[in-house]
């Protein structure tokens, strides 16, 4: 017993502050949704439905599909490239393989703002990439890339990318390569190898790379304010907007609520993936 | 009988539903070199661990010279551990790690230093004291560890499978070392080790442990020539183990001839029971009350001695004689012979089975 | 034949992606240093929209508020995370709310802690500014130091711990003499990441800092100027921001081989 005591006392400060800071005020925004706002803003401590039930309007849904469909899209394009990267580095000498790694990585390490930045830079009209093509010969007005729904894609595809090389290249570098090369010697082709084999044993990197960028990507308002110049809202504007502007919290915690809601789901299930392929994986070495 | 020294009274170690040591008593006397002898599991590393402080009693008590330690937290007991893996401090060098516990006495700094090239002398290692210990090697590491520990002159040094990371040559040297040191310091040593060599050639007195409860004390004399249990007796040494039957107050082999022993361990009913006699109590001459016949099924050199390997129809193992090379000067066996060996009653040991 | 086309198809997909990942921070890069300022021709070199900036009233006090956040949230973020390492390892049997605790600030997405602080302290009526960022940031800094801490932990020789007390040292002593000695270049390692994201954090800083300009960061600085559009300022700005990052973050891998953990 007192030797569980001692270690308590290193922890205490630690837990407090994460209690106190993180997990209070996030049960705080659970209670806040299901009170009712105050007319002049602030709160009524009224018990109400009516802010969930706000969600679902087809107003407030609608933007939540579309955030939904722009962070499932980025997400995709993400896990392609990132898988491909990862494919890359995994088969190249393992003397250069964690240098390769920690040069695709290295940009997610710097600031998030600046890489989006990076993006207004080439996509604005006197950006590099209208430059280019007005150089290469085209004539008249191009169409604006900046502010668009593609340069928030580009721009979320972007900064999420490392992470998804990183999740992908985990499973890739632990694969037994005698396994691939038992498959060829058994008939198949590259392809099928590839396809009935090594994408089979490396999904959960996938589904770990498609949950955490769809994740980041739905609640994100820094890229849609800056490379989508509020010309459409994702979920994350809104509730930014609620808590800062609309000064309706009620609602912006409801909103939150939902998001966590589906973060959570999507966790959950990224979690059972991962199960059940090392399941699989636990069958095959049995 | 001289006064108790450290003493262990009924001390028992539950963890979980493992009873780890089970209400085991022992006297260690004052300047004494003992070994705690068992197999892993036997509970002589928790016993020690409990010495050293780092387990609480489940019941029983431990004292040192009349006042119990068994309260006391590690810090604050007058015994020393050397650990297993040495656990030097890897970010101190040699000299900083051996100073570490003087430091903690609140020495003067004179004196500290004064201890520290005192015992690097001792040691032989006054000319690595500032290295770190990544930059020594296993040996060196070992003397290390032994120094740290000694320097505090701790009335009892505890010693956890000392010699267990040094390979042969060197382990044996350090047993003899260790000896020595134990003597110089004229500290009590308590050893845990799994090997019986080392207990034979180091020890005053060893115990041996199993399943958490001592099975006998002795010293080493004691214990090889006078086994108390089928365990010790098999434990130490080399033992040939020749199955046989309690009829009245006769013992029977296996072949129908009668074994005649002078060293009956406690057996109630007739029955199965086993006799063990040391291959070097075999003997090919002299007037044994025991004799045996079998064929040569092997031979092998043990330095000068001859290991004979014989089959017999006393038990399925084949026995196993020690042949001085005096004795084999005149018989030089052959694999394929057949040989006849007798022993002495009071060299066969009677175990119940 | 068919393998070396293979490996040829790899170089070919490494190249595109490094490109992709490379191409905009190094056009950034390079149009800090063009002295005309446009990206339409280059003018040649010059450090003058670096100097532009030391004249940026706005910008200093942003960096100086930046660095005032980092510092403190990293020497408070180091203490209690790397405390909490030490305790999580010694303990072992630990529950699995208790791992979920000390992981969930690493994955909670920012915008909902960040307004769930803001809730909170403007609930609990604390007037906000920069200490409410500072201790913000550390709840997510701890989470990361005791993650970096803890990887060095797994490998830790704990005898050595019962070796200190066992030659007389109290557990105060063993903690101080022994156990953050021998983890200091851990320790250091995660204060180092716990600055770089102190220093890069957006979100929860914008939300935490209470109305207007006096507690603004860099990053909040950066993004009012980004919305306004490019100027060769951003440019030399956003390099400055990012070399402080990826040397800070060098610095910390190399001290710790472990690596870092993955966001």
């Amino acid at each position: 017993m007192s030797t569980d005591r001692r270690p308590m006392i290193l922890m205490t400060p630690a837990m407090l502050w994460l209690f106190g800071l993180m997990v209070v005020p996030c049960v705080l925004i659970l209670v806040l949704a299901f009170f009712r706002r105050g007319v002049y803003g602030g709160i009524e401590y009224t018990v109400t439905l009516e802010n969930l039930a706000l969600v679902f309007d087809p107003l407030y849904f609608k933007i939540f599909l579309k955030s939904a469909g722009i962070a499932g899209l980025s997400a995709a394009i993400a896990c392609v490239l990132g898988y491909a990267a990862a494919y890359a580095i995994a088969a190249m000498p393992r003397r250069h393989q964690s240098m390769l790694l920690f040069f695709a990585v290295l940009p997610f390490w710097s600031n998030y703002l600046v890489r989006t930045y990076a993006w207004i830079v080439l996509l604005n009209r006197e950006g590099l990439i209208v430059n280019l093509a007005r150089w290469l010969g085209f004539e008249g007005e191009l169409p604006s890339m900046l502010y668009s729904e593609q340069a928030v894609i580009i721009g979320l595809v972007y900064n999420y990318l490392p992470f998804v090389i990183l999740s992908c290249y985990a499973p890739l570098s632990r694969l037994n390569p005698d396994i691939s090369e038992a498959s060829r010697d058994l008939g198949a082709s590259g392809w099928t190898t590839f396809r009935r084999v090594t994408l089979p044993m490396t999904v959960p990197g996938i589904a770990t790379g498609f949950v955490f960028v769809f994740v980041l990507s739905i609640g994100n308002f820094v890229t849609p304010a800056l490379l989508g110049g509020g010309q459409f809202q994702m979920i994350g504007n809104l509730v930014y907007a609620q808590f800062l502007t609309a000064n309706d919290w009620p609602f912006g915690a409801a909103l939150s609520m939902v998001l966590i809601a589906v973060m959570l789901g999507l966790l959950m299930l990224q979690a059972v993936v991962a199960e059940r392929a090392s399941g699989r994986k636990g069958a095959q070495n049995g | 009988m001289t006064q108790s020294f450290l003493s262990i009274k009924d001390v028992s170690k539950t963890f979980g539903t493992v009873q780890a040591v089970d209400g085991l008593s022992l006297d260690i006397r004052k300047n004494e070199f003992f070994a705690l002898l068992g197999a892993s599991g036997s509970g002589k590393t928790t016993l020690l661990r409990m010495l050293a402080g780092f387990e609480d009693l489940s019941a029983g008590d431990i004292t040192l010279e009349g006042t119990s330690i068994a309260g006391l937290a590690p810090n604050q007991r007058p015994l020393n551990l050397m650990f297993q893996s040495y656990a030097l401090f890897p970010h101190m060098t040699v000299a900083q790690n051996i100073a570490y516990g003087l430091e903690m006495d609140r020495l003067p700094k004179a004196e500290i230093a004064a201890r520290v090239n005192e015992i690097l002398e001792v040691i032989q290692l006054g000319h690595l004291a500032k290295r770190k210990p990544e930059q020594l090697s296993g040996g060196q590491r070992q003397r290390v560890a032994l120094a740290r520990a000694l320097v505090k002159r701790p009335k009892v040094l505890l010693l956890d499978e000392p010699l267990g990371a040094l390979d042969k040559k060197l382990r044996s040297e350090m047993q003899l070392e260790l000896k020595r040191l134990q003597h110089e310091f004229g500290i009590t040593f308590i050893i845990v080790t799994h090997d019986q060599e080392e207990a034979l050639v180091m020890a005053d007195r060893i115990a041996i442990m199993k399943d958490g409860k001592l099975l006998q004390v002795g010293t080493p004399h004691d214990i090889y020539e006078a086994p108390q249990s089928k365990f010790a007796a098999d434990f130490i040494g080399v033992m040939n183990f020749l199955p046989v039957e309690k009829k009245g107050t006769n013992f029977v082999g296996a072949d129908g001839s009668v074994i005649r022993s002078e060293s009956v361990t406690e057996i109630a009913k007739n029955g199965a029971a086993i006799a063990a006699i040391r291959p070097e109590r075999l003997h090919v001459t002299g007037t044994g009350e025991n004799q045996l016949s079998g064929e040569i099924a092997a031979v092998a050199y043990h330095g000068l001695d001859l290991l004979l390997h014989i089959k017999t129809p006393l038990s399925d193992t084949p026995v196993i004689s020690r042949m001085t090379a005096d004795e084999a000067d005149g018989h030089a066996p052959e694999v394929g012979q057949s040989i006849t060996v007798q022993w002495s009653a009071k060299d066969t040991h009677i175990f119940p089975n | 034949m068919a393998d070396r086309n293979t490996f040829r198809l790899m170089l070919i997909i490494l190249g595109v992606i490094f490109a992709f990942l490379y191409i905009p921070i190094s056009v950034l890069v390079g149009l800090s240093f063009n002295e005309g300022g446009l990206p339409t021709a280059w003018t040649g070199f010059s450090f003058k929209w670096y100097g532009a900036l030391l004249e940026n009233e706005d910008i200093l006090k942003a960096a100086g508020n930046t660095l005032i956040v980092a510092i403190f949230s990293t020497l408070l973020s180091t203490l209690l995370g790397s405390l909490l390492a030490i305790g999580v390892e010694i303990r072992r049997r630990n529950g699995k709310w208790l791992e979920t605790l000390i992981f969930a600030p690493m994955i909670i997405p920012d915008i909902v802690l960040a307004i769930a602080l803001l809730s909170f302290f403007s609930l609990i009526g604390v007037k906000m500014g920069l200490h409410t960022i500072i201790v913000s940031h550390v709840v997510f800094n701890l989470a990361f130091v005791c993650a970096v801490v803890r990887a060095r932990l797994k490998n830790f020789d704990w005898s050595i711990v019962e070796a200190s007390a066992d030659l007389g040292a109290s557990t105060f002593t063993t903690l101080k003499r022994v156990i953050i000695p021998v983890l200091m270049p851990a320790i250091v390692a995660g204060a180092l990441l716990a600055f770089t994201l102190s220093v890069d954090e957006f979100i929860i800083a914008f939300f935490t800092a209470g109305a207007g300009r006096a507690s603004i960061t860099l990053p909040m600085q950066i993004f009012a100027m980004i919305r306004f559009g490019v100027t060769p300022e951003i440019n030399a700005l956003a390099t400055l921001v990012m070399a402080v990052s990826v040397i800070a973050l060098a610095l910390s891998q190399r001290l710790n081989k472990g690596g870092l953990p993955g966001q």
